[in-house]
């Protein structure tokens, strides 16, 4: 008779037989496969549409001997497996979290992928780590910046950009500069989405905003994707803050500086948490009302010249997207590079390996196309050397602002006198 | 909040609520003729976005001129869902109901996807429409070009309505047909005709609402979703198959809306709408203009 301590065993024997099966078919195998997990279908499916462009840009550096000075772009394949190629399979999540979880899952028992690379909603972000944390799969954030994200604990999570918390001390820096410069700004209005993106970015403007002394004119939380935003437009146009603060997707960015000209209200400066703000959809159909806007961001076109992969790069994205890296993009194209330098190092697509690469990673600022000083993780899996940059809209191209030091030039200040 | 900015919400809301009446007659008509719940009447919606977008980009005509145009297109789009897959779904007798449902919502589902593929999911938008960047200035009250033209165009396609359906004989046949399908065969008309029309037209008023939404909303595959609840709600409201139940329905849902995101946080400006929803529905299940049984 068999017992359950006899099932049990079995079982136990039959997951190490698993394993060691998957092991061994990965130190024989020519292939590394990544998942990536975006949304390729509903309201932002243009996000998903251009991460496979940013991703297949770096494929294209990873996979193939280039000159560029980036990690795993001197040869083609990853040397430590054998020059094995690296291919990233896709799952859409349509910006749903409960969709994202079941699409993890689905990467990691069916299609055996290595690590995930995701999601830019952080609300999906949060159940995709989760997933990827019980199966004991790396997970690297590209491109969400919920700050609760890093802090849950989980040894599989890593972030390679900014949070929200490190975007929006920036503002307020920048701010706060610009006061001891003789601007008067006394008051801030947070206008933001109602999903864990909006929530986090005003949970930390709200807390910097009283840390610092600034009035909050407005506090505004609205329904994402509604057909009209004429009632809140009217309450932020009643509290006419100095600063605008939004954290909104793309539809809503469109929406809400549509209906702001139609109700005749010019916000004095407009302070943005990137995402919707910085989409080429929203610049080509509100561009010209949203000059002097200012946004942070992790990349901007004119900071390639001190970076010198960064032109090669973008060439390489805007061949395929036919539209210059941005904000998104450029996290997206960075993370996976930094996964699959990870996976180099491990010599091995066994998870806690590949962890324990991300978690040994360094990686100087200058081997990449972003500004930070170097990718190196925290303990909570942040990159806490990802410094943030603000660039303002002016004419059709984003200039660098802030840090100063790194600065194409002044800051147009106010937006809107 | 003072006077003026209450003014503003009210008219806001009656301007948005004309236009929610509009995308949802359609709906109404359909249900009326037939007690079918097209579910795809969002993609119904989103495809008269981009006809319009078409005609803007393709024919530089200006969504204005294009409205007729797309309002036909969509006729055929209509016509041709009811043809190619609404009457196929009609045939099943057992749980009739659930097979429009999934006859529907599948198509609703293939045109978004097609739509994708086609299209690509970039939003668009026309700029630099007769409309565009206008906005009237009334006693502090701003009214945007737009959304006042579109406000027009929707009183006027109800009249327009009102008098096809009581001046006409194909007005004549179709409220014949929503009393009792059976007899109008008696008298020699076609029901399946009928139908055929009644989805056409069904299809051209959502075709109207989309090609004026087109002068001020972004378009992308998925812009159905954000409309396509209201209107189902909008028809509930006014009553299932009240053509002008979804007009008055249409304006509460706008004012309610706008309203409710001026008084409580604006992320529950949806309460009011379904509170109001719920209220009726207890109180007048078959909604506010609606018939029973």
């Amino acid at each position: 008779m068999i017992n359950r301590r006899d099932t049990l065993l079995g079982l136990a024997g039959l997951a190490g037989a698993l394993a060691s099966a998957r092991a061994q078919s990965t130190a024989s195998g020519t292939e590394v496969v990544i998942g990536a997990i975006y949304p390729l279908s509903g309201p932002t499916a243009q996000v998903g549409a251009d991460a496979k462009h940013a991703f297949d840009s770096a494929l294209d550096v990873i996979n193939n001997a280039t000159n560029l000075d980036l990690p795993t772009a001197k040869n083609a394949g990853l040397a430590g497996l054998g020059g094995a190629k690296v291919r990233v399979v896709y799952a859409d999540h349509q910006a749903d979290p409960q969709k994202g979880r079941a699409e993890a899952e689905r990467l990691i028992t069916q299609d055996k992928v290595a690590a995930i690379v995701g999601c830019f909603h952080s609300s999906v972000s949060a159940t995709v780590s989760a997933t990827c944390e019980r199966y004991g799969v790396p997970f690297v954030c590209a491109d969400s910046s919920s700050p609760s994200l890093h802090r849950r604990n989980l040894k599989f999570f890593f972030r390679t950009a900014a949070h929200d918390e490190m975007f929006s001390e920036a503002m307020f820096n920048f701010m706060d500069a610009l006061k001891a410069k003789g601007q008067k700004i006394g008051s801030v209005g947070l206008f933001f989405e109602d999903t864990i993106f909006g929530t986090d970015s005003s949970t930390v403007q709200r807390k910097l905003a009283s840390e610092r002394g600034y009035k909050l004119a407005c506090d505004i939380k609205y329904r994402n994707s509604s057909p009209s935003l004429t009632a809140e437009v009217q309450q932020v146009k009643s509290a006419n803050p100095d600063v605008l603060m939004p954290s909104s997707y793309t539809t809503d960015a469109i929406l809400l500086v549509k209906t702001m000209a139609e109700m005749g209200y010019k916000p004095r400066s407009i302070m943005a948490q990137a995402a919707g703000f910085v989409e080429e959809p929203t610049l080509d159909a509100v561009g010209d009302k949203l000059n002097g806007m200012i946004t942070r961001a992790s990349f901007s076109v004119d900071l390639g010249d001190k970076r010198a992969s960064a032109h090669a790069v973008n060439e390489k994205f805007k061949a395929r997207a036919g539209r210059d890296l941005n904000d998104q993009t450029s996290r997206q194209f960075t993370a996976l590079l930094v996964l699959a330098d990870a996976i180099d190092r491990a010599r091995s697509l066994d998870g806690q390996k590949i962890r324990d690469a991300l978690a040994a990673t360094d990686i100087p600022g200058d081997k990449t196309i972003m500004p930070w000083s170097r990718v190196k993780f925290g303990a909570d899996g942040q990159n806490t050397f990802a410094n943030p940059v603000l660039i303002q809209y002016v004419g059709t191209r984003f200039v660098t602002v802030y840090p100063f030091e790194v600065a194409a030039g002044a800051a147009q200040w106010p937006m809107n006198a | 909040m003072n006077s003026t900015a209450w003014l503003q919400v009210l008219a806001s809301g009656l301007l948005m609520g004309l236009v929610y009446g509009l995308v949802a007659v359609g709906l109404s008509l359909i249900f009326g003729l037939m007690d079918v719940v097209n579910f795809a009447h969002g993609e119904f919606l989103m495809l008269a976005m981009y006809a319009a977008f078409g005609f803007f980009a393709f024919a530089h005509l200006d969504p204005v001129l294009a409205l007729p145009l797309v309002a036909a297109v969509m006729f055929g789009v209509g016509a041709l869902a009811y043809a190619g897959v609404v009457r196929h779904a009609l045939r099943f007798k057992a749980n009739a109901g659930m097979v429009q449902i999934f006859a529907t919502f599948g198509l609703a589902t293939m045109i978004q996807g097609a739509a994708q593929y086609l299209f690509t999911p970039d939003y668009r938008s026309i700029k630099g429409s007769w409309f565009d960047g206008r906005t009237l200035e009334v006693g502090g009250v701003f009214l945007p070009s737009a959304q006042v033209y579109a406000a027009a165009v929707s009183v006027l396609a109800f009249a327009g309505l009102y008098l096809l359906m009581t001046r006409t004989d194909f007005g004549r046949a179709l409220e014949a047909t929503r009393e009792d399908k059976g007899a109008v065969a008696l008298v020699g008309i076609d029901s399946n005709r009928v139908f055929t029309l009644g989805w056409g037209l069904g299809a051209a008023l959502v075709g109207v609402a989309g090609a004026v939404l087109a002068t001020f909303y972004y378009i992308h595959p998925q812009v159905g979703a954000s409309f396509a609840l209201i209107a189902y709600v909008t028809v509930a409201l006014g009553g299932f198959g009240s053509v002008f139940g979804a007009l008055a329905a249409g304006v509460i849902v706008g004012v309610v809306e706008a309203g409710t995101a001026a008084l409580l946080p604006p992320a529950l400006k949806a309460l009011g709408v379904y509170l109001l929803y719920l209220v009726v529905l207890f109180v007048r299940p078959q909604g506010l203009f609606g018939k029973l049984g």
